[in-house]
């Protein structure tokens, strides 16, 4: 299966190249998003950064007010304030007049990087480096355990945040010592897949052939760091009869939207687009487990590019809970299971801003409390503050923690010592901030579903 | 007579300010009256447009080549009032290819800089041109800032001495022995209405000669002196889209039409216009069908148009003039030239020349010719200088700055002020107080507001015109009272309080034609929160006094022990 997926990669390793990232087209025209705002300023509201930064002027601003000010026949500059907003995209969901406040924000942070960031310094190269973390988790997971061992070392660290500006105060998280694709391979791929899946079918009573196939995009950090995440993914898909392909696959874009490294993002989308809508065509859906990655396809891709395929690939793209939940009974499994076990626990559940957009904030806690052996409660509406790679720049940290604070004392305040969430990173804020351990929804549905997931 | 002549001019929109500067800075004696703010009458209602002179190129060749003229001379000038965004004229495919040839033969030879473009080049220029646009020719058009450049030649007269009086209409004009000796003028009283001489009442100025430059209001003056002046006003409709839908200049290019322009104009575009006689400049119908033949026309060239949003409409009264011989049915075969009407040789009276007709382009230019025609009456030989000398704000600047360390003001809006201000930018952004936004949508500083105020006192409209503040797209839903507290300090509440009324009404005069879709959202909007946030919804607590025993003391508690109910404010009783 896997060989008809060969991406071209273009470009990789030349010198970055300003180019049009958008060229004139109407697909991309932002005219109509500005004639829709009327001021109302609840975007401005709704804002995390801007309630704990006051020099922060907000997504408005960021937005509409700036387009619409900067459109003249000369070059405006984008104000430099644009590097400030966290990408959380949550002016989205605010706005009651449908402003596309994040493709506004995306595009001017794109131009500005682009044409106004000094590609020579350290700040351009930080968010670089941290906006490309597939490469350096790529390198990490050749030797985990030195990786683990050196990117946490104290003097390490404190040399990085001198002379790179990345805060000495998170952990750096732990590499696994085998990556998911490695696993994947080893357990037989999607032949092996197939086969599992066909003898769920039968388990279930349902047709061999039944058209039961999913594409996982499990991006990097379930394939570098949070493998059981993926595994999870895998286990529960093949549990309900799916046949789960890995197709080759690129970073999904999201930290390089928020650092406005628009050419990076659009290398990885042409080779997660070239495969992905492949599958696709051939009848497979796109799920991803990270709420971020699942946002990064279905939206962002077809506002910020025009690839072939961009289209069918965003309208056939979903999170790994809820597609079961539309497609399975998967409510009747989870009231008719116990669970028990290491995750038979009470847990503070955080839905992350990226799953709150695509209408998934709730989908966690309706199907776990009627889950008997374990407790879910959700810890409120606030933003967790890390938004990726935002609360690891150390001019952020304090901002990315006061932002936090609402959570981490929600958490403080629920029953369970034990947080959840769809997002990676908003998992290393939660534990960053309570010392918890984070699990994904997935790998409670894998222990309430899938008897002694051995393989 | 005195050695320094005294001349008085009314009317203060581009002609007569023009002519005001250019005969202060001969060194002569100058009054200007205006019956209203500077720009009252048309032009502070025109389209903006710098014309290159293509759109006469083919009908009016005297008039194109003065435009191309002016055109040069005002990018030098008033660089600052102006944006050079240059111009074409497109041809949809049931325009004629004769006038498409005429209009660029024309345009040679007017001199004007004119080349062809195939229809795939100029929708690279303007991609939302529509797609089925044959070529087009492109011209040296511009766009430019009535407000900005008629308060910058006021600025530049009152340097050169002039006494420059807005807010005085001239009542009558004092004629001995058939000459014209002086004006009548009611000055209108009130810190709102800066006046240099009389504060309120009656003045009557005396002058060595008069000129009357007062547009589609000048049959009006001649009436006083018993002189006929045919101005034969035509109305005409304009159209602001709340955004840039092209950057260009965009005309259509077809002989003669309704709705066959759109210029770029700062944070918005425009849409023009319409060509009607009127008999009063003052009273004419103003027409929902009218904004919507805008619409509906020109989206033939611009298709996004038709889903666009308007954030109001106005309407402009031109100065058309013909002499009596022509006689032209249609306003649109009148002349766009401008005529000098000495009523001495015209009607054997002396002191007194009228000017009429003409476009805002060549102001300049009529106000050489008049001034020349004026400085021949006392036999003075001074050289205009006015095609020379930059407007105050329009000496050396630059726009390229680092507004945040410079001004600490945020990239695009220190990018608008320092545009809008020119080489002032410093005099008026540099300062010790904190400098907060106060109209956003087009990034207008206290800083700038304070200067306004300033030049103009308690004349809210006075400083929108000159700063542009509340004319973005929430058209002053946010900032009108921001605008007016500005004014504490200086003025009392009373007189705080009409600015701000007049300043939202005048806003909503122009919105009441753009109420569908996104702008109606936005004025309901605006409603609601000057309603609740400022009592604008008639309270009655706003007057009469409040009749409180008329309200009732709310549902009876109904029984059951310990149920006390809700005291009247909804709240509930202490000890409950």
């Amino acid at each position: 299966m896997e060989s008809a997926f060969e991406p071209t990669e273009p470009n990789t390793g030349e010198e970055f190249e300003p180019v049009d990232v958008f060229p004139d087209s109407d697909d991309f025209d932002l005219r109509p998003g500005s004639d829709s705002c009327y001021k109302c300023s609840t975007c401005d509201t709704n804002c995390p950064v801007a309630e704990v930064d006051d020099e922060f002027p907000g997504p408005k601003f960021q937005g509409p007010e700036q387009w619409r000010l900067k459109q003249s026949e000369d070059d405006y500059d984008i104000d430099d304030s644009v590097m400030d907003c966290s990408n959380c995209m949550r002016c989205d969901n605010a706005c009651p007049a449908g402003v596309p406040l994040s493709q506004m924000h995306n595009t001017a942070r794109g131009e500005y990087v682009s044409e106004q960031m000094d590609h020579l310094s350290i700040e351009y190269w930080r968010n670089r480096i941290l906006s490309n973390y597939r490469t350096s988790a790529w390198l990490a997971s050749k030797t985990p355990r030195l990786a683990n061992f050196a990117m946490n070392l104290g003097p390490a660290r404190w040399l990085m945040e001198k002379t790179m500006g990345v805060t000495k105060e998170r952990e750096f998280p732990e590499f696994a010592t085998e990556t998911f694709r490695e696993w994947w391979d080893k357990r037989g791929a999607a032949a092996g897949s197939k086969e599992r899946a066909q003898a769920a079918r039968r388990e279930r009573g349902l047709p061999e052939d039944a058209d039961k196939k999913v594409a996982y995009f499990h991006g990097c950090y379930s394939n570098y760091n949070t493998t059981e995440v993926g595994k999870a993914m895998v286990r529960v898909y093949e549990h309900f009869g799916y046949e789960v392909v890995v197709p080759e696959q690129g970073c999904s874009g999201t930290p390089m939207f928020a650092n406005g490294m628009l050419e990076d993002a659009r290398r990885h989308a042409e080779v997660n687009v070239s495969s992905m809508s492949d599958l696709v065509d051939q009848g497979y859906d796109a799920i991803a487990s990270c709420t971020s990655c699942s946002m990064a396809l279905r939206q962002e891709y077809p506002e910020l590019f025009d690839i072939d395929g961009i289209d069918d690939l965003a309208a056939n793209t979903f999170e790994s809970i809820e597609y079961l939940r539309i497609h399975e009974d998967i409510r009747e499994e989870i009231q008719a299971a116990e669970v028990s076990g290491e995750l038979a626990d009470e847990f503070a559940y955080h839905a992350p801003c990226h799953s709150r957009n695509q209408g998934l904030d709730r989908q966690a806690v309706e199907l776990f409390r009627e889950l008997d052996g374990a407790g879910i409660e959700d810890v409120g509406e606030s933003c967790s503050g890390i938004s990726g790679t935002y609360g690891w720049k150390a001019e952020k940290y304090e901002k990315s923690m006061k932002i936090g604070d609402e959570m981490f004392d929600h958490m403080e305040h629920a029953e369970g010592e034990t947080g959840m969430t769809e997002c990676p990173t908003c998992a290393m804020q939660m534990e960053h901030g309570t010392g918890y351990d984070i699990r994904h929804p997935l790998e409670l549905v894998e222990a309430a579903l899938v008897d002694g997931h051995a393989v | 007579m005195a050695s320094v002549p005294h001349i008085a001019v009314i009317g203060g929109g581009s002609t007569g300010i023009g002519i005001a500067r250019d005969l202060a800075m001969r060194g002569l004696d100058v009054t200007l009256v205006e019956q209203g703010n500077l720009t009252h009458g048309t032009t502070g209602r025109m389209h903006g447009l710098l014309h290159s002179g293509g759109r006469y190129a083919v009908s009016d060749q005297a008039s194109a080549n003065e435009c191309i003229e002016e055109n040069k001379v005002l990018r030098d000038i008033a660089s600052h009032c102006v944006e050079m965004t240059g111009g074409m004229f497109v041809k949809r495919p049931e325009d004629t290819e004769e006038y498409f040839e005429e209009k660029l033969e024309g345009c040679k030879a007017c001199d004007i800089p004119a080349e062809v473009i195939s229809g795939e080049e100029a929708r690279a220029i303007e991609p939302h041109l529509a797609r089925d646009i044959d070529k087009a020719i492109t011209v040296p058009d511009g766009a430019i800032d009535p407000f900005r450049l008629v308060v910058a030649n006021a600025a530049s007269a009152e340097e050169h001495g002039a006494r420059i009086e807005t807010h005085s209409k001239v009542t009558d004009l004092v004629v001995e022995d058939d000459e014209v000796v002086g004006v009548e003028v009611e000055h209108q009283t009130g810190p709102d209405k800066k006046v240099r001489g009389t504060e309120g009442g009656t003045e009557q100025i005396r002058a060595d000669y008069v000129v009357n430059a007062t547009g589609a209001w000048a049959g009006r003056i001649g009436d006083m002196a018993n002189v006929d002046i045919e101005v034969r006003p035509s109305k005409g409709v304009m159209t602001i889209m709340n955004i840039r839908q092209v950057d260009t200049v965009i005309n259509r290019c077809r002989p003669k039409g309704d709705a066959d322009i759109i210029v770029p104009h700062e944070t918005t575009a425009i849409l023009g216009t319409t060509d009607e006689e009127v008999d009063d400049p003052e009273d004419y119908p103003e027409e929902g069908w009218e904004v919507e033949l805008m619409i509906d026309t020109l989206k033939e060239l611009v298709p996004m148009l038709e889903e666009a949003r308007t954030i109001r409409s106005f309407w402009g009264v031109r100065p058309l003039y013909e002499p009596p011989d022509v006689g032209s049915d249609d306003p649109t075969d009148i002349t766009r030239d401008y005529f000098l009407l000495d009523h001495e040789e015209r009607d054997d009276l002396h002191g007194m020349t009228s000017i009429v007709g003409g476009k805002f382009t060549t102001y300049r230019m009529m106000g050489e010719e008049i001034s020349d025609h004026v400085c021949d009456q006392f036999g003075i030989d001074a050289e205009c200088r006015t095609a020379e000398v930059p407007l105050p704000g329009s000496e050396d600047f630059s726009v390229l700055r680092d507004y945040m360390d410079e001004f600490g003001l945020r990239s695009p809006i220190g990018r608008r002020s320092v545009e809008r201000l020119g080489s002032r930018a410093e005099d008026v952004l540099n300062t010790d107080g904190p400098n907060p936004t106060v109209c956003e949508c087009e990034a207008v500083t206290r800083a700038e507001i304070k200067d306004a105020i300033s030049q103009s006192g308690a004349n809210l409209n006075a400083v929108r015109i000159r700063t542009r503040a509340s004319m973005g797209n929430c058209q002053g839903g946010f900032c009108c009272n921001r605008m007016a507290s500005e004014l504490h300090g200086e003025f009392d509440e009373q007189i705080t309080r009409e600015a701000w009324d007049a300043l939202l009404q005048e806003r909503w005069k122009g919105q009441r034609h753009a109420l569908w879709g996104q702008q109606l959202s936005q004025a309901a909007l605006n409603y609601a929160l000057h309603a609740t946030t400022q009592n604008r919804d008639n309270d009655p607590a706003d007057g009469e006094p409040v009749d409180f025993a008329a309200f009732d003391s709310g549902p009876t508690p109904t029984g059951t022990s310990g149920q006390t109910g809700v005291v009247t404010d909804g709240g509930t009783r202490d000890g409950d």
